[in-house]
């Protein structure tokens, strides 16, 4: 269990910027997959879980965040940049879904004075 | 094709917790004993899974992920959990700027620094914030000891067994199949010199920085550069620097005067291309239309938002016949040039 | 057995020399020689369809005068001159006239012939003669009867009146038997019809309906009897059929009493012709139809039902006697069930207070006698008694017609009295009473008595059937008695009436009874006369058998019983032989009370005759004038029957109940099918249509259940997606195992 601290070290060292981040190999990857198939989940149990509309986009979010994560381990995988370019446009998309989402269930809510999402029913049968 | 841990192992983790989740979630008349083991259950899972990666690690003598992982595993899981599961929106949207706060320490661990902070200022900053506000414009919540006027919307979940049932068969397999495949993965192109070479040669005033910082430069000399395509000249697989002391020349142009080589045991430690600086390369050099593209997107959100939540207002018919008059003169010589800007409403209409 | 005995002896007479294997011989000779005859002949059928015509064509432009009548009746008229001329140019041989092709089918060496063609033997003409006769008298009758119908009423009675007589002479006519069963068919459907010309009464209605029915499961047993001997014999036509050599080897057979080289197949051929007799000719159980089928108008009940449909059964057996007499058990059953019709008619008529209905059983009874004429071998004698009984039978319901008529339709003896001392009606009484004489069979003075007296004496001389004959002369007395009864009641006693359901006006003691007219006169007299002038027939002929014997003779129905030639001989012995008393077997066979058959006879009926006549002017006579009358009755309702009839139990009452045939039928036949129909019905509503309906139901009850995913609800479906997805992640993995091998 020793050599597995070693980085506790490190980081006592006034976090000093390391020189450029070592490979990583796979099973330090696979908890942060882990992580993140996680969050996907539970997000996606939110999403079909609540009924509130609001708390359904925030789950979407949570969803993103989850990839969002994923992305950054295999990109931090290659050593490259690409994972957290991705990322930042995930995140641009994100900001965007969240702004119209949230347009979309304020007219809702006027219609209905309700965010149940079940209160939509018109195409039932 | 080894696996990581079992997939029944795998899959028995997964239903733990997913039993855990669904007794969590939320429900009319729900006793706090039953939510409290719900979370007691879902910590169990975690906990479990933590364990089997471990040992797993431990017996093939590879290395296990860095100690603080685990605690952001956890608050970042968990916050999740409670986001999902409780019954007042305010309380999910701070839930998840927990969570998000999680996922900035799992970045930091992961080497993005830049995109820790981003994500704390745009998604908690920004987006949360948001939805905040809209919870606040819609909701109106009941203080805390009258909880049967909580809406229904918010109180009972639906369906919790079946999404959990979905959820938790879902978590199985794409971990299965994610470790299942991780031996299958392509290897790394590019080593790691490569990397911090090309972005450390587009970066030369910054050496020069550094240097001087370091006292490796003196006045007046400066780092080489190629004529053609102005990269510095370093080598970080050898570590070595060239620079040069640019003087005039004898028709007064700039030439070389003297050059010299820093050598690897001269290396200054601090001189390493930081992620903010990768990045910015990267996204420049290799994505320049996604910018562009990113950009179009948020005005289209930004239009779209304003459109769609417009206030639409009821005028009475005269008077939006007045502002349509109104609107016509603007544009036309119509109505004799008689400009009045506003008329009277007929007698017919409300009077008292 | 009693047929083979019957027939060795006169089938020897016929041949005398040659021994065995001629009796058919008569039969061939006469079938040979058929030639082809005038065609003026057709007009005797086609005259009649041509007033059907004209009549439905006057109903479709609104007649309303009496045009119809006489236009039917010159026609009808044209057309009994044309059978007389037919009657008199017959030159002694039977002859075809053919009108066009109907069925003239040749298929390889078999063929089916059945042409619009007619076949003119002395049968022919003698059912020809009355038919057009009787048709042209009764058409004057209604010409008068039915005038309070003038309009689309009238023209339709005469169409109606006009295709009756066109089936008929189709039925008697044709040369084939799909001839014959095409006239059957059409008399039936002009039966329902006219039977159904009130149609508003559904009393009317109802007794249509029977009739057709009923002749319905007569003309099945025709219809087979037909199919049966085309298979039989590969031809329907007659004179095909009358010279085919099997027919003539059978003929040989019978004769020697050898019934068991004849197949069944040919014997049936008359069992079931026979069922077509007993529907068309109302004989027991199928006579239910004809005292119902009274709610017609009178001319019809006087033409159709008396005269003319209802010997369209004896016709047929007579036709058809060859295929008959090849049959073992035919002819004793014709003349058992006959027998059994005539007394069991008679005994109904006893009780009957409706005067119609009487004559409607007393025409059953007198078909009885006429089949069972026809059982005994003497064909003779049923042709005989069928045409005075067309005669005095329409006679006497043209009579009650014209009391129905005049007295506003009452028809209930205990409600007419006196009706022949009325002023206008005598010409009514007279020719009621001597239709009634004979019915009665009065002897010697009424033709009536020389037919019933032929049968009657076949009767007793032919060994076995004394009984029937028994029964014939209690049944002769039964008729004399109840035929009084009528006349006692209703035309002589005090003159009293109440007017019948037909009286519209308010105040039944200002009813004036409205007395016949000349049409209606002209014809009771007319018939009257022909009643009387037949009894000449029985005397007028070449040899001792009457004219009608010489007319039935020599056509297919020849067969004239041979205990006739041996009573004749045994008279001629008489000396030789004394009278031994005791009861008849004992005496020498072909006797009567050991006198000659016909002479014992003329004792028997006639005493019996009388002694009916007497018992009815006891019972039902009315009080006093001039002492001729010993009855006691002083008013309509009521005689000295009714203290004698209280004292006899339930039998009157069974007797005016019809002995319950109707109720017995309709519990025996007419539920049982009701029953099966409702269950039918059910078992269509509820499996057949139960059925379809399921296939209706099912696609409903799929929709039924898919269509709760159908929410409406978003999260609804991204849980379906979800699942989806899941379901095929967990799908494509597990093949990728599979696929791959790992564990």
């Amino acid at each position: 269990m020793m050599h597995a601290f070693e980085s506790i070290q490190i980081a006592q060292s006034g976090l000093a910027q390391l020189a450029f981040p070592s490979e990583m190999s796979n099973s330090v990857l696979a908890p942060y997959l882990f992580v993140s198939a996680a969050m996907f989940a539970i997000g996606l149990v939110g999403f079909l879980t609540r009924k509130n509309m609001i708390i359904m986009f925030l789950c979407t979010e949570l969803m993103f965040q989850a990839a969002g994560l994923a992305l950054i381990a295999f990109g931090r995988q290659h050593l490259g940049s690409d994972g957290q370019t991705f990322v930042i446009f995930v995140l641009c998309v994100a900001a965007a879904e969240a702004a119209m989402a949230l347009a979309l269930v304020v007219l809702l809510f006027r219609h209905r004075e309700s965010l149940s999402a079940s209160a939509w029913k018109e195409l039932n049968g | 094709m080894e696996h990581i841990i079992s997939p029944i192992a795998l899959y028995l983790v997964c239903g733990i917790g997913a039993v855990g989740v669904a007794l969590a979630l939320p429900r009319r008349a729900q006793s706090k004993t039953i939510e409290y083991l719900g979370a007691i259950v879902l910590a169990a899972a975690f906990g479990l899974a933590a364990l089997l990666l471990g040992l797993k690690a431990t017996e093939s003598g590879e290395p296990m992920p860095n100690f603080f992982f685990y605690p952001f595993a956890i608050i970042g899981i968990g916050a999740s959990v409670r986001m999902i599961t409780h019954k007042r929106p305010v309380y999910s949207a701070l839930y998840f700027i927990m969570t998000i706060i999680a996922s900035c320490g799992m970045y930091l661990l992961l080497s993005a620094e830049f995109m820790a902070f981003a994500l704390i200022i745009i998604y908690a900053g920004a987006i949360l914030i948001t939805y905040l506000f809209v919870i606040m414009l819609a909701t109106q919540a009941p203080s805390s000891d009258a909880e049967e006027k909580l809406d229904e919307v918010d109180a009972v979940a639906r369906e919790p067994m079946l999404a959990c049932g979905i959820g938790f068969v879902l978590v199985g397999l794409i971990t299965t199949a994610m470790f299942r495949g991780i031996g299958d993965l392509p290897p790394v192109e590019m080593s790691q010199s490569q990397a911090a070479n090309s972005v450390l040669a587009q970066l030369p005033k910054k050496v020069d920085k550094i240097l001087e910082r370091e006292g490796l430069l003196e006045e007046g000399w400066s780092v080489a550069r190629d004529h053609e395509t102005g990269l510095a000249k370093i080598d970080v697989d050898a570590r070595t620097i060239e620079i040069v002391l640019l003087g005039q020349d004898s028709h007064g142009h700039d030439a070389v005067s003297s050059s010299r080589t820093i050598t690897a045991d001269e290396w200054p430690e601090s001189l390493a291309a930081n992620n903010l600086d990768r990045l910015g390369f990267n996204l420049l050099n290799d994505h320049p239309m996604m910018i562009e593209v990113a950009g179009i997107i948020l005005l289209m959100a930004m239009l779209g938002a304003t459109v769609l939540a417009r206030k639409h207002i009821e005028l009475e018919d005269d008077l939006k016949a007045a502002q349509a008059r109104r609107l016509g003169t603007m544009f036309n010589d119509g109505n004799n040039g008689f400009d009045d800007g506003y008329d009277e409403p007929q007698a017919t209409g409300g009077q008292a | 057995m009693m047929t083979a005995s019957l027939l060795s002896k006169p089938l020897a007479v016929l041949a005398p020399e040659s021994g065995h294997g001629n009796a058919s011989e008569a039969l061939a000779n006469m079938v040979e020689h058929v030639g082809t005859g005038p065609k003026w002949v057709l007009l005797i059928v086609f005259l009649p369809l041509l007033g059907f015509v004209l009549n439905a064509i006057y109903a479709a432009i609104g007649n309303k005068s009496k045009l119809p009548a006489w236009t039917t009746i010159a026609l009808l008229a044209v057309a009994f001159i044309a059978t007389l001329s037919m009657f008199l140019s017959y030159e002694g041989t039977p002859y075809t006239v053919h009108a066009f092709d109907w069925f003239n089918l040749h298929y390889g060496e078999k063929s089916f012939v059945a042409n619009f063609s007619f076949y003119i033997d002395k049968l022919t003409i003698l059912w020809m003669l009355f038919v057009t006769g009787l048709g042209t008298l009764i058409a004057l009758y209604a010409s008068e009867y039915m005038s309070h119908d003038i309009g689309v009423g009238y023209c339709r009675f005469f169409s109606a009146f006009g295709l009756f007589v066109f089936s008929m002479s189709c039925l008697v006519m044709g040369d084939n038997m799909l001839m014959l069963y095409l006239g059957w068919e059409g008399v039936g459907l002009c039966s329902y019809l006219l039977i159904g010309y009130f149609y508003k009464k559904p009393a009317a209605v109802a007794a249509a309906k029977k009739a057709f029915i009923v002749n319905r499961i007569g003309d099945l047993g025709l219809a087979l009897g037909v199919y049966l001997t085309f298979v039989h014999f590969g031809t329907v036509e007659y004179a095909a059929l009358f010279s085919d050599d099997k027919l003539h080897s059978y003929i040989n057979a019978a004769a020697t009493g050898d019934f068991s080289h004849i197949p069944a197949q040919a014997q049936w051929i008359a069992l079931l012709l026979m069922v077509g007799a007993f529907g068309k000719s109302a004989q027991f159980p199928l006579y239910v139809w004809l005292p119902d089928a009274m709610e017609g108008p009178t001319p019809v009940s006087a033409l159709i039902h008396a005269a003319t449909m209802v010997t369209a059964g004896v016709y047929l057996i007579a036709r058809f006697y060859p295929v008959f007499l090849v049959s073992e058990f035919a002819l004793p059953t014709v003349a058992w069930v006959g027998t059994i019709t005539a007394l069991l008619a008679a005994t109904i008529g006893m009780a009957q207070f409706d005067i119609k209905r009487i004559m409607a059983y007393s025409t059953v009874s007198q078909l009885g006698y006429m089949f069972a004429g026809l059982g005994l071998l003497s064909t003779t004698g049923a042709a005989f008694h069928v045409l005075t009984h067309a005669f005095f039978k329409a006679l006497l319901f043209l009579a009650c017609g014209a009391v129905m008529h005049g007295f506003a339709g009452q028809l209930d003896l205990r409600k007419l009295s006196g009706v022949a001392w009325m002023k206008g009606w005598g010409i009514v009484g007279i020719t009621m009473l001597v239709g009634c004489m004979n019915l009665a069979g009065l002897p010697y003075i009424t033709s009536g008595f020389y037919s019933k007296d032929m049968i009657l004496a076949e009767a007793f001389i032919t060994p076995g059937y004394q009984m029937i004959g028994w029964i014939l002369v209690f049944t002769a007395i039964l008729t004399a008695y109840y035929t009084f009864r009528v006349f006692f009641r209703v035309f002589v006693g005090d003159q009293y009436c109440e007017p019948g359901e037909d009286f519209h006006g308010d105040d039944e003691s200002h009813f004036h009874p409205h007395a016949p007219g000349w049409a209606i006169n002209a014809v009771l007299i007319t018939l009257a006369a022909c009643s009387m002038l037949a009894i000449s027939l029985a005397y007028i002929s070449p040899d001792s058998h009457g004219w009608v014997g010489s007319l039935v003779e020599e056509s297919t129905a020849s067969f004239h019983s041979p205990y006739a030639e041996a009573a004749h001989h045994a008279h001629v012995e008489h000396t030789a032989i004394h009278a031994v008393d005791g009861p008849v077997g004992h005496a020498a066979p072909g006797t009567v009370f050991g006198m000659n058959a016909h002479t014992g006879m003329i004792l028997v009926s006639g005493i019996g005759a009388i002694f009916g006549v007497l018992v009815a002017a006891f019972f039902h006579g009315p009080k006093g004038w001039q002492g001729l009358f010993l009855g006691g009755r002083t008013e309509a309702a009521k005689c000295r029957m009714d203290a004698v009839a209280a004292r006899m139990g339930p039998i009157p009452h069974l007797a005016e109940n019809k002995w319950f045939v109707d109720e017995i039928y309709w519990a025996i036949l007419v539920t049982p099918l009701r029953v099966i129909s409702h269950i039918f019905h059910w078992i269509d509503k509820l499996l057949i249509d139960g059925l379809v309906n399921l296939f209706g139901f099912l696609p409903r009850v799929f929709a039924w259940i898919i269509r709760p995913s159908q929410s409406g609800v978003l999260q609804g479906y991204a849980v379906s997606m979800a699942g989806g997805l899941a379901v095929l992640l967990f799908v494509v993995l597990v093949i990728v195992v599979r696929a791959g091998g790992a564990a």
